[in-house]
């Protein structure tokens, strides 16, 4: 790695000419990475800094320091995170400072700061990192080791559902720390076909909560759409369901139903036809959307 | 008498889209009876429902647009060329809301309904127009099925130094929206890409019937009448989105959009806008869009690069940067990369695979259009500088923005 950031320098050295933004953005790192300036001149100059991050070792290290450094003040380390985050979408600069940038990462994963550690597991959960899925995972096994809350470990772990975090999404789901925690739990178990079922019950109770049952419609429509059609059809015709619950029947239906068969299906259509005519601006809205695709 | 009206010189009916580009036609009489000259004079107009777009024309490739025209075609059926554009400022907000209309004295002989169609501020969009693009994406993703995959294949990790880092990085995102927004219009022919304009306020973005509105943990909440709620990437469900400011206001520290178009008059300067504003716009959130390997999971991504792209046109214009000849419009110099020089070809429409090239080129070709034949179904990266035609007529690319008149 070292070796790839020497030549790096190298090529940089090399005769390039020093162009007005790259000017500036050495500038500005080396007001970034300065503690005797304000925090608010820091956390400024950090958005010009990206592009002279992997100009040279020195530069990297600079700002990897104030990342990592808990005696840095909170804002100007979030700020380096986000300057280092720009400066890894230009891929092939990044390459050399990304095995030393990712080492970062993994030593803050459980710095004090909440926040940090969110943002930090949240880049390596994206990177599909083990050692950030362990810690989430060790964390809603054990909660004296979570390192964020239950439902953002939840969130963070389906970026790459391993089958290793489908038991303890059930167990949520079961027995919810929250509400959050559970709609989370739901959207992990999205990946798992054997799952199905669960989504069928929870989109199919009237006692759930709307927000749930809609997801529910919408990982069915992904895995398994035929059945989804059908439900979304029944709760259409059933006058007790929930507004919202025709309305996302009816979006489901508008969206990727059977174009020819909804078409002709006469006691679809005069029921939507006086979902058209409803109270719930939702419903009404959708139902017309609904009828003017299928010609009525 | 009748008259046949091509628009974009097809018949096809799906071609009747324009822009501030202006677009070849042609006129031709399809049924003489009554006509007792060889040639008779026709004026062409426009007439634009309430609120609808406006058009202009000229007869010659160049020269001053008018508000009509009168054009004498000759009775055997011999066609005429006439040029159509987007009256700048009036475009339509439905397909079909103007009609080109032609007249032999106050006697109507031919007419065609067309749609002045050009990418707007998403921030602005009438619920019509954002509904049909919000349900026009949803279709081409279809819940991780469709065709939408592609794209988010096509902007990886291991793809991106074909599209990063390196000069083709405006040239490559203008395909890739180009590429997507073609297959959305092949869904609905009304729709186009819209912008995120990042320096400022957007908050009719990001609410429940648009791209969605992020909890605290940043799973994104749509309103159960919006198509999105389905949206799935990579056995994904849903959207992660956390903005790290308030979506009533800008993000801060991004450069604006006058600091961007200032950072110099040579393409080799202001591609470091991929830094700013480009890459601080990716990281003002936490979730899929700021990480390269998950952004484009996220439809926010297109609207963002919608923008940058924006402003890349506005920076052409206002320097006159079209011609690839000109050393000023792009960054050329040996050690550029391949895939980054001007004449080379652009993975993944090229096809080509290994070496330097990524193992996989998912996709296929550029996506056709049925109004222009640029840039072609294998870009090289010369063919996406010169969008309106205004250096070469055959190069407009059939797009164009709401606040980027024809040059």
């Amino acid at each position: 790695m070292a070796e790839q950031r020497k030549a790096a320098q190298r090529s940089t050295a090399a005769g390039k000419p020093k162009r007005p933004a790259q000017r500036s953005a050495r500038s500005a790192l080396l007001i970034a990475t300065d503690a005797k300036k304000t925090v608010k001149q820091r956390v400024a100059a950090m958005a010009e800094a990206p592009l002279a991050v992997c100009e040279n070792d020195a530069n990297l290290q600079a700002m990897l320091k104030v990342l990592r450094d808990n005696e840095e003040p909170v804002e100007v380390r979030l700020a380096a995170l986000q300057a280092l985050q720009a400066a890894s979408f230009s891929v092939v600069a990044f390459a050399s400072c990304r095995g030393d940038y990712i080492a970062t990462l993994r030593a803050v994963v459980e710095d004090a700061n909440p926040e940090l550690r969110q943002r930090v597991l949240g880049i390596l959960a994206r990177e599909k990192d083990g050692f950030a899925q362990q810690k989430l995972l060790e964390g809603l096994q054990d909660p004296a080791k979570a390192l964020v809350p239950p439902e953002k470990a939840l969130q963070l772990l389906s970026y790459d559902v391993h089958a290793d975090a489908y038991p303890v999404a059930r167990a949520i789901v079961s027995q919810p720390p929250n509400a959050t925690a559970r709609r989370e739990a739901l959207r992990l178990l999205a990946a798992d076909a054997s799952s199905a079922p669960l989504f069928e019950k929870i989109l199919r109770d009237k006692d759930e909560a709307p927000e749930v049952r809609q997801i529910s419609a919408a990982v069915l429509q992904a895995t398994r759409p035929e059945t989804l059609q059908a439900h979304a059809r029944e709760m259409l015709l059933d006058p007790s369901e929930q507004d919202e619950m025709q309305a996302v029947s009816l979006t489901a239906l508008a969206q990727f139903g059977n174009a020819a068969a909804l078409a002709n299906d006469a006691a679809l259509l005069h029921r939507i036809d006086q979902l058209s005519g409803e109270q719930s601006t939702r419903v009404q809205q959708s139902a017309r959307q609904f009828l003017s695709k299928y010609g009525r | 008498m009748n008259v046949e009206l091509q628009i974009n010189n097809s018949a096809n009916p799906t071609a009747r889209f324009v822009a501030w580009a202006p677009s070849p036609c042609r006129i031709r009489v399809t049924n003489p009876s009554g006509a007792t000259t060889p040639t008779v004079n026709v004026q062409i107009t426009g007439t634009s429902v309430a609120g609808g777009g406006a058009v202009v024309f000229r007869s010659t490739t160049t020269g001053p647009f008018s508000d009509s025209l009168t054009v004498p075609v000759p009775i055997n059926g011999t066609s005429v060329p006439f040029f159509v554009a987007g009256r700048f400022g009036r475009p339509s907000v439905n397909a079909g809301d103007v009609t080109i209309e032609a007249r032999t004295g106050t006697t109507l002989v031919g007419s065609v309904q067309v749609m002045v169609r050009v990418r707007k501020n998403a921030n602005t969009l009438i619920p019509g127009e954002r509904d049909r693009f919000v349900s026009a994406f949803a279709q081409l993703n279809n819940q991780g099925a469709g065709r939408f995959a592609d794209f988010r294949d096509m902007h990886t990790a291991v793809s991106s130094p074909q599209a990063h880092g390196a000069p083709a990085f405006l040239p490559w995102h203008r395909a890739y929206l180009l590429d997507l927004e073609r297959e959305l219009q092949a869904i609905d022919p009304s729709v186009s890409l819209p912008y995120w304009r990042f320096d400022q306020p957007a908050p009719n973005i990001f609410t429940p019937e648009f791209l969605g509105v992020s909890d605290t943990i940043g799973t994104v909440q749509f309103s159960a009448t919006n198509p999105l709620q389905f949206w799935r990437t990579d056995g994904v469900q849903g959207i992660n989105r956390r903005p790290f400011f308030s979506t009533a206001a800008a993000p801060p520290g991004l450069r604006t959009e006058a600091q961007t178009l200032a950072l110099g008059n040579r393409y080799r300067a202001f591609r470091t806008m991929e830094g700013n504003p480009h890459g601080s716009a990716h990281t003002s959130f936490g979730g899929s869009i700021s990480s390269v390997p998950t952004a484009a999971r996220d439809p926010l991504f297109f609207l963002l690069h919608c923008n940058v792209d924006r402003l890349w046109a506005r920076w052409q214009r206002q320097f006159g940067r079209f011609d690839p000849a000109q050393t000023a419009s792009y960054d050329s110099n040996p050690g550029t990369p391949i895939g980054h020089n001007l004449p080379d070809t652009m993975w993944p429409w090229n096809g080509i695979t290994g070496g330097t090239r990524p193992p996989t080129a998912p996709g296929g070709a550029l996506a056709a259009s049925p109004c222009v034949s640029a840039p072609g179904s294998q870009p090289q990266v010369r063919d996406c500088l010169d969008y309106q035609g205004t250096v070469n007529a055959v190069s407009r690319m059939g797009f164009d923005y709401d606040d980027a008149p024809f040059a």
